[in-house]
């Protein structure tokens, strides 16, 4: 059996044409083309004015209100800020990418690395660790974009609790300043903003439909 | 009145029009209930939302103008886009119309050998009618989302882009819960109807390998696609599944990935009053180790690129689906969704549905709207719908000219013969004369007409006519010139 279906070139062909016949008026040359982009008018506000600190506190405020619990610690104290959100946690079993550091996995869990963990496995885990690429504070987003301290997708999202590790340095203010930041587009991401949430059943919104309930973060303060 | 009473028609070849579709729903107590309690919510947390946003006008000022880019440069960035996708190791397909479309995903469901299909909420599938499609080809579709499972297992119609099942209320959702999971003694509280949805759904996550989703945004530049969604059923269904389809508008591409910069801000806002959606997914083609691995991408024009070669009309395609303006709209809040008779209700779907069936059917919807602007003021996007609608409405009365059945058409030799009357004086006050003597016996004492006989009748159903006065201004003005003598 074929594994692809066999290209259609007509319908690409006509599609196109159509396109193109629909906007010859308007469409630029190549070279025009990166002229109009670059004068698209880009008036709204591209980075915050919060102070550092300011800027964490908005960061913490939001995951708040998000439900997240939030705890913050020095740099050299990660280690025990992580063990002490695994000791209240009443969980045993966590996965954790393989890029994380070894330190984090405190001793005396149950840690299970993934080395291509199959999604049940994952999903009898009772929680997860990781890293985060970027905070964006005006809005609570955590950004994750699946480096190997990150974890792959579906590590984030079978278990009930996700335990983040965000730095200070990494936290922007605006949506913006996150896309500056991307020096390259990156080919996964996954935008975190509170836990999954409903509103389907008369505007009542219901936390914790299919991804993890409950979310906690450790912000790091290394600025 | 129970629930389900009437199943909504949403095929805009077949559904009735709009002023006959809105009475059941204008007699439905319960269900305008239910319409009217959603919208005010998502309208309070929205302009809380947009009111706190200093820069809300600029960014709708470049949402707009990034849009348009993408349309003016369309055939460029689409190509873009198949190019970076398919080095990425996605399969890019091209439906021209739903047909295609449908027999384009069949076919790749048939190669996976899936007798089971699990779905994120698209209105796209519902444009092509994809679901009853897969049914009668042997697939069974798993609807994720919730408002999308109390639909599907209420065996009912969405009646709006963002909430689908806004209007169905939560004792409405227990009955049929209870009913088609089995679950005899669920309450109504929206925390347990939830529950019993992540309960039900959690294992068909888990074994059903194959997904259908929709996309929010095509990103050119990188050949990506991206959800945005709250529920994480969305997530579920881009990560879990071995084979991932995506059906997408041709519309739907931006230029650039920092081009979202602009478009998550404006959407969450609009769309559900949040500062940002809970989960917003992007990605790129196959990734090996994270993902479906196998993945491909439908494009679909299905009327598109004809909206596209009109210069007024365009600007409904920088639609970005946020459902703002059927939530700002006096109109859709008395009327619900079911009765614009397509997936598309409200404000956009009044001009977007007559325009992707080439006004052949929806003809009725470029008039259900007062034209009050309000869906044009709040639309992130800047798409001027009062415009559009006005360009559909001289399009519909210019296609009505030219038919034959047109001299029987009351409206139509009306305005002729108002036309006449009006470009000649002595014709003018002609008619003002028989008009003042013949009206003269229809008026009541206070001054007023309260009813007309036969065609006129129709304008005094719902208000009255003030009589004529006995002297018209042309009257009394040659009077006083003859007085002043």
């Amino acid at each position: 059996m074929n594994v692809h279906v066999q290209p259609r070139p007509r319908s690409r062909q006509m599609i196109l044409e159509r396109v193109r016949a629909a906007t010859h008026s308007v469409t630029k040359g190549a070279g025009e083309l990166e002229d109009a982009y670059a004068a698209l008018p880009r008036g709204y506000v591209r980075s915050g004015g919060l102070s550092g600190e300011a800027r964490i506190a908005l960061m913490i405020e939001r995951l708040r209100e998000y439900g997240a619990e939030v705890i913050e610690c020095g740099p050299e104290q990660v280690q025990a800020a992580i063990a002490a959100q695994l000791a209240s946690s009443g969980k045993h079993t966590f996965v954790v990418p393989a890029g994380l550091s070894a330190a984090w996995l405190t001793p005396g869990f149950e840690w299970k690395i993934d080395r291509d963990l199959i999604a049940s496995e994952i999903e009898q885990a009772e929680g997860v660790v990781t890293a985060a690429f970027c905070g964006v504070a005006d809005s609570g987003t955590i950004v994750l974009h699946h480096s190997a301290a990150e974890a792959r997708r579906v590590l984030t999202l079978l278990p009930d609790w996700h335990l983040c590790v965000l730095r200070a340095r990494q936290v922007v203010e605006t949506l913006p300043e996150y896309f500056a930041r991307c020096e390259q587009a990156p080919g996964l991401a996954t935008y975190i903003s509170g836990p999954s949430a409903t509103a389907d059943i008369e505007m009542t919104r219901i936390k914790g439909v299919h991804g993890p309930r409950l979310l906690h973060v450790v912000m790091v303060r290394d600025e | 009145m129970s629930h389900g009473s009437y199943h909504p028609i949403l095929d805009p070849t077949k559904a009735p029009a709009f002023p006959s579709a809105v009475l059941p729903v204008l007699r439905n107590p319960q269900l305008r209930k239910n319409v009217a309690h959603a919208i005010d919510v998502i309208q309070a947390k929205r302009g809380k939302l947009v009111a706190e946003k200093t820069d809300w006008q600029e960014l709708r000022t470049a949402g707009a103008a990034i849009r348009a880019h993408a349309l003016e440069n369309l055939g460029f960035y689409l190509e873009q886009f198949e190019e970076r996708c398919t080095a990425a190791g996605g399969v890019v397909h091209w439906a021209a119309d739903a047909a295609e479309a449908r027999q384009i995903i069949v076919k790749l469901l048939r190669e996976e050998n899936a007798s089971e299909v699990i779905k994120i909420k698209t209105m796209t599938s519902a444009e092509i009618q994809l679901n009853p499609f897969l049914e009668s080809a042997g697939v069974r579709t798993y609807e994720t989302d919730l408002a999308e499972i109390i639909l599907q297992l209420g065996e009912d119609e969405p009646s709006h882009i963002v909430v689908p099942a806004l209007h169905v209320n939560r004792s409405q959702v227990r009955e049929i819960f209870s009913r088609t999971m089995g679950l005899k003694d669920l309450s109504d509280d929206p925390k347990e109807l939830t529950n019993a949805v992540r309960t039900y759904l959690r294992r068909k996550f888990l074994d059903i390998p194959t997904a259908i989703s929709g996309a929010n945004f095509l990103v050119a530049e990188t050949g990506s696609v991206v959800v945005v969604e709250s529920e994480g059923n969305g997530r579920m269904c881009l990560t879990l599944p071995r084979t991932m389809i995506t059906l997408a508008g041709i519309e739907k591409v931006l230029p650039r990935f920092q081009d979202l910069e602009v478009m998550l801000q404006v959407l969450a806002r609009s769309a559900t009053g949040e500062r940002m959606n809970p989960y917003t997914s992007v990605w790129t083609g196959v990734k090996p180790g994270d993902g479906p691995q196998k993945f491909h991408v439908v494009l679909l024009d299905n009327g598109r690129s004809s909206i596209l070669a009109k210069k007024t009309e365009r600007q409904t395609l920088r639609c970005i689906r946020c459902a703002a303006c059927m939530n700002a709209c006096p109109v859709y809040r008395q009327t619900g969704g079911h009765a614009y008779g397509s997936v598309y209700p409200g404000p956009i779907g009044a001009i977007l549905t007559p325009q992707l069936m080439e006004l052949h059917h929806a003809r009725s919807l470029p008039y259900a709207s007062s034209l009050c602007g309000a869906c044009y003021e709040v639309c992130p996007v800047k798409i001027n719908i009062p415009e559009v609608l006005l360009e559909l409405r001289s399009r519909v009365v210019n296609q009505g000219r030219d038919q034959a059945g047109r001299l029987f058409d009351p409206m139509y030799l009306g305005l002729r013969i108002a036309s006449l009357i009006f470009s000649r004086a002595w014709l003018f006050h002609t008619a003002q004369f028989f008009g003042r003597v013949g009206l003269r016996f229809l008026r009541r004492k206070d001054g007023w007409i309260h009813s007309l006989p036969s065609i006129g009748g129709k304008w005094t159903q719902t208000r009255d006519l003030r009589g004529l006065p006995s002297q018209t201004f042309h009257g009394w003005w040659a009077a006083r010139k003859r007085e002043t003598k």
